[in-house]
């Protein structure tokens, strides 16, 4: 239809006339709509119903998204238009001619178009807003054609109502797509060039490309830019980058230059690509795009990182409503959890899979098949929880293990990865809980979540949040997180808050209390001798019971509590004791952070003590049962004599068929490494059990009696004398503290102890943190425990040193028991490395061991060892110290800064007076520009740069001021140079008292 | 129809808003889409219930004060320029703007006003003081009941007395700005533009 590809023309041409014509003549637009295909009216119905349903979505739409959407539409009404009539190549050839017609080539269009455009910039904008309110219409995007459409836009939905027929025919799109990326920067926005590149966004209505002609356009897009405009901005990119070529040879201050830098950097990031023909702008657009997103693969990352900590959102739960303390034990249960899953791994790994897998089935051999005598009550649940019976000849155990050097096709060594695994626990324990210890704040640090971050934040722009003076105005002001937008944080954040205002009072009252010394003395006395003395009858009471328990051991029908008398003592004493202790601690009345460590330090001592009673009296046990071991040895030697001298008395030929004893009837030795570790299992268990029935009869029945009863009491059960249970970390942290110095010490004699206590972990985890949740209340008296983790560690530490000596001695220096285990028939335990050595590795190897082991090498090895201590630490002395100077200086820079900002007058006035002295008058304008800000007098502690103009002009001046002087100076005859000194040493001196000279 | 102008973003708007504000365009434009989002009302002007519907404001204790600080005076409508305004105060603080002209005067996110802004969450009768009661009140939205009314007020005395130097018992802007001193304002107070 050429008729009405010319109108389009000309309508193009005369673009404001027209409007202003159609405006005049909107009544009667309608029946000149061609073929009334579509009417005017139809498509404001159109437009009002699909508005309400469209807008909503559009608007939570990212702009990209909503560009695409645009885009779309375009496209979809181009198809739909399509189909009707013959319109397709007229519009091509409209679009083209049109395209085409202000210059004739496109490379015209660039250079001829834009000036045209920019001068008829009124018309040109028009012409734009008339293509957004056709498209209004025509893509239903109503947004700026709400319920009310401004005049403006009435206007212009008149005219593209009346343009609309031609738009039907002629794709004015591409015209004032053009129009648009052309010059985005340029025409429309030329004064903000900065910021140019997302203002596509201003004009969402604005029609993007259609697919099918995208391609065709992407030329014309970079032809688009006029000459002139490229030229000038090619200027100025180079300008730019001579900036950044020479901006070392600027005479500015560091500050300034960085600035300038990074500016013209960007500048020249974003430009660079611009200019280029084609590829070097899409590039960059590619590009951006990339970097958003890296940057929220990265944000995204974070996210995942932090949710796959595990517990993560348990213990912040538990943080927010009981304080860090609290938290800080869960933090503690989760890390134990982490080791003891790797410890776990090792030894079934490398141990009891091995043997289960490629050892001997059971059965088979006398060590794993349960004696004749005990064969009938194996199975029976009371002998199973006592780990006798079946329990005892299993895996679980030291015993079980056979000395076969090599097990299975892979010839793996068991006994040698039996020795190995037991020293690698210890070395790996030791490995992690030094590093952690040292490593354990900073990481904390780095895994906090937003409030802590937030917390964080307010301490680091406090700089230190120790000596800050406004402590309370400080939570009262900045405590809150604007960004929360969910209920149950919300929650978490004012128990948060709650909590940290509690600390603080606490805090206070410390601080704030005096009272009689001499009276607080003699009661932390005497509170210390009691717990003197508690400790004392502990450790007695233990002794006496491990010694009945020796002799209940030869006595047979026991009661249940006979024999588990010794762990029911010491659990209860576990129990007791650190109930004791608290409130003997109350007599003391420290300050809960140092009463809790008090309490760890004698809770510590008390378990210490009873285990190593335990260790004590089981020692004992031990070599009673090497004396015994020893004369079944001898008599189960003598009885394979005997047989051996029948058997070959009976068959001359034939020797070393074992004798033909059912593996159960065997003579055996008392295997005291398995009796060890059943002391342990059944210690741990019965911990287990104390701990978790403490927890529900403790806390839970008491909130359940608390909660219910207290409808039907006499008196306030939750505020009156039981109340609910406050959450008790010293113990709870020295119960998980012992423990796993229980399982250190037996997992040499228990492989399987290990996982026992790996699933006592784990089920503490979720039970504890239920039960916090559940029964307890916070602390009353709530404190901070930043610190508390690095203490923890420190125990765990001495308690795996503890742990180690024990087994260490027995490895060492007893014998292994001749029958069972995995050394047996060794003179040592370790004399697996030796054979190891001897028959596995090259002959040499031997030798270099053996003179490894020289006592001549070994003492200048440990010499040196204690030389490089002594040296790393005097290192770390250093540093120390280094840091410490450092940290001082920073404050003394901050306090010089805050002096600064606080007697900006009376600086000012320094300055002042000292410029009055200068000679030469350029310091005149210093006065007026004084009085020329008035304002910031008012706010002399606005920071400088941040706060605005008037300091940052003022500085400039000062800058400027120095300047001119010293040149000044120099051009100055001779005469004055002594008095030119005074200045151009002053100069300096108060640019430094403005900005620090020392920078 | 017969509508105001208001309710179309036009380019002499945008510019006098970014000559008002310090916003880019870019900035204003997509502010604009999120007024609109929040207009459900459609007429170009918000609504205090259509800032309650942000949930960030409803679940904040100081919702309602942030919300009021967004309408003038004895007015319950809010068109996209005061909206602007008012954001103006948490727009960064850029590095190029050190140098700008001093004749603008100080520009809406300087420290001084994020932090008079901060103040006037604070301040509820508009006296340009924080006394004890306000301070209370605002504990009360901050902590509920977990705290006793004993404890809150201590905290509240511990407050001021933490803050007043000049022993009138209340905190004035001044003072205000002395406590938050340290607080690196111009960071906090500040919308992040993802872009």
């Amino acid at each position: 239809m050429p008729k009405n590809s010319d109108i389009a023309r000309k309508l193009e041409e005369v673009g404001i006339e027209i409007d202003g014509e159609v405006d005049s003549a909107q009544e009667n637009s309608t029946p000149k709509n061609k073929g009334g295909k579509r009417t005017a009216t139809e498509k404001r119905g159109k437009v009002a119903a699909s508005e309400d349903g469209e807008d909503e979505d559009e608007d939570d739409e990212p702009p990209r998204g909503r560009r695409a959407a645009n885009r779309r539409k375009v496209a979809q009404n181009e198809t739909l238009e399509e189909d009707s009539d013959d319109d397709i190549p007229p519009r091509r050839c409209a679009g083209n001619r049109r395209r085409g017609k202000p210059g004739g080539s496109a490379a015209e269009s660039g250079g001829g178009g834009k000036p045209n455009k920019r001068n008829k910039r009124g018309g040109k904008k028009q012409k734009e807003d008339k293509v957004k309110g056709k498209q209004d219409e025509k893509s239903k995007n109503s947004r700026y054609a709400g319920k009310e459409p401004s005049t403006e836009l009435l206007f212009y939905t008149a005219v593209a109502k009346q343009f609309l027929r031609f738009s039907t025919k002629v794709d004015v799109s591409p015209l004032c797509l053009n129009s648009v990326t052309i010059d985005h920067h340029i025409c429309l926005l030329a004064p903000s060039r900065g910021t140019v590149h997302h203002s596509f966004i201003l004009h969402p209505s604005i029609p993007y490309p259609s697919e099918d002609s995208k391609s065709e356009r992407g030329g014309e897009e970079e032809e688009s830019m006029s000459e002139g405009e490229r030229a000038q901005l090619m200027e100025e990119v180079e300008e730019k980058k001579k900036l950044i070529a020479n901006i070392r040879n600027k005479p500015w201050r560091m500050k300034r230059r960085l600035k300038h830098l990074k500016e013209a950097q960007l500048f020249v990031d974003k430009f660079e690509g611009a200019l280029g023909k084609g590829k070097g702008r899409k590039l960059y657009a590619y590009k951006v795009m990339m970097m958003k997103k890296w940057i929220k693969f990265q944000r995204d990352f974070e996210n995942f990182k932090t949710a796959c900590i595990p517990w993560e959102r348990k213990i912040k739960e538990v943080e927010s409503h009981f304080g860090s303390s609290v938290a800080s034990y869960f933090i503690f249960l989760r890390w134990m959890y982490g080791m003891n899953l790797v410890l776990f791994s090792l030894t079934f790994g490398l141990v009891v899979i091995p043997e289960l897998l490629m050892g001997l089935p059971y059965g088979s051999i006398p060590r794993k098949t349960v004696p004749r005598a005990e064969q009938a009550t194996a199975m029976d649940y009371s002998v199973l929880t006592d780990f006798n019976g079946y329990c005892k000849y299993s895996a679980l155990f030291y015993g079980y293990y056979n000395n076969q050097r090599t097990v299975g096709f892979l010839k793996f060594r068991l006994p040698l990865s039996y020795l190995m695994v037991g020293i690698g626990t210890f070395g790996y324990s030791l490995m992690v809980v030094i590093r952690t210890q040292s490593g354990l704040p900073m990481s904390l640090r780095t895994q906090s979540t937003l409030a802590d971050r937030m917390a964080k934040n307010a301490d680091v722009g406090g700089g230190d949040g120790e000596d800050n003076e406004f402590t309370f105005a400080w939570k009262m002001f900045t405590s809150w997180d604007y960004l929360i937008g969910n209920a149950e944080t919300a929650d978490n954040k004012y128990a948060s808050i709650t909590t940290s205002f509690k600390e603080s009072i606490v805090d206070e009252q410390e601080n704030q209390k005096d009272e009689n010394v001499h009276l607080r003395r003699f009661l932390r006395v005497l509170a210390n001798l009691l717990i003197t003395c508690t400790l004392g009858g502990s450790g007695y009471l233990i002794y006496f019971v491990v010694k009945r328990s020796q002799e209940f051991a030869n006595m047979d029908n026991l009661s249940w509590y006979e024999k588990n008398e010794l762990e029911i003592i010491m659990s209860l004493l576990g129990l007791v004791g650190p109930m004791l202790f608290e409130t003997i601690a109350e007599l003391e009345d420290y300050h809960p952070r140092i009463a809790l460590k008090w309490q760890l330090g004698r809770i510590f001592a008390l378990f210490l003590g009873n285990l190593y009673t335990f260790l004590l009296a089981l020692f004992d046990e031990v070599n009673a049962k090497l004396e015994e071991e020893k004369s079944i040895k001898n008599a189960s030697i003598w009885f394979m004599q005997e047989y051996h001298a029948n058997y070959t008395a009976n068959h001359p030929n034939d020797i070393g068929t074992p004798p033909p004893i059912d593996p159960s009837d065997v003579i055996r030795g008392p295997c005291w490494e398995t009796t060890v570790g059943i002391e342990f299992v059944k210690l741990t268990i019965s911990d287990i059990q104390v701990t978790y029935l403490t927890i529900l009869i403790g806390d839970f029945l008491r909130a359940l009696i608390v909660r219910f009863l207290n409808y039907c009491w006499c008196w306030d059960l939750e505020a009156g004398w039981p109340s609910y249970g406050e959450f008790d970390i010293s113990g709870n942290v020295l119960g998980l503290v012992f423990n796993q110095g229980m399982i250190w010490m037996g997992a040499f004699y228990a492989p399987g102890l290990v996982g026992i206590n790996v699933l006592r972990l784990l089920t503490s985890m979720y039970y504890q943190c239920w039960a916090v949740m559940a029964c307890n209340v916070p602390h009353e008296r709530v404190f901070k425990a930043s610190k508390s983790n690095n203490f923890y560690m420190g125990l765990l530490l001495l308690i795996l040193f503890l742990s180690l000596l024990p087994v260490v001695y027995t490895i060492m220096s007893l014998p292994p028991s001749f029958d069972c285990g995995p050394f047996s028939g060794k003179e040592r335990m370790f004399d697996v490395i030796t054979e190891t050595i001897d028959l596995d590795l090259p002959a040499f190897m031997g030798t270099l061991f053996s003179y490894a082991a020289n006592p001549g090498l070994i003492i200048p090895a440990i010499l040196l060892m204690v030389l490089a201590i002594y040296y790393l630490n005097a290192v770390s002395e250093g540093y120390k110290n280094a840091n410490m100077e450092l940290k001082k200086k920073m404050q003394m820079a901050r306090d010089e800064e805050k002096n600064r900002r606080n007697n900006k007058d009376s600086t000012n006035q320094v300055l002042k007076d000292l410029e009055d002295l200068l000679p030469n008058r350029s310091n005149l304008p210093r006065p007026g520009e004084q009085e020329e800000k008035p304002e910031e007098r008012k706010a002399p502690k606005v920071k400088p740069g941040a706060a605005g103009k008037g300091i940052n002009v003022q500085k400039d001046v000062s800058l400027a001021l120095a300047n001119p002087n010293t040149r000044g100076l120099m051009t100055q005859a001779p005469g004055p140079k002594p008095v030119g000194r005074l200045p151009g040493n002053a100069g300096p001196g108060h640019k430094g008292a403005a900005p620090p000279p020392s920078h | 129809m017969g509508s105001r102008a208001s309710s179309l973003l036009r380019e002499e708007d945008i510019e006098e808003i970014k000559k008002e504000t310090g916003f880019s365009h870019s900035q204003i434009t997509r502010l604009y889409s999120r007024f609109h989002s929040l207009d459900k009302g459609e007429n170009g002007a918000l609504s205090r219930e259509d800032f309650q519907r942000i949930p960030e404001l409803a679940i904040n204790p100081l919702g309602d004060r942030i919300i009021n600080a967004f309408f003038p005076e004895g007015e319950d409508q809010v068109n996209f320029r005061g909206f602007m305004r008012t954001l103006a105060h948490f727009r960064p603080v850029e590095d190029n703007e050190k140098n700008k002209d001093p004749s603008s005067g100080e520009p809406l996110n300087s420290r001084n006003n994020k932090l008079l802004f901060a103040f006037r969450l604070y301040d509820l009768d508009r006296d340009d003081k924080i006394s004890r009661d306000e301070l209370l009140q605002v504990l009360r939205m901050m902590v509920g009941v977990n705290i006793s009314d004993e404890q809150l007020g201590s905290i509240a005395d511990r407050t001021i007395q933490e803050a007043d130097t000049n022993g009138d018992m209340s905190i004035s802007f001044s003072e205000f700005i002395k406590v938050l001193e340290k607080v690196d304002v111009e960071q906090k107070m500040s919308i992040r533009f993802l872009h």
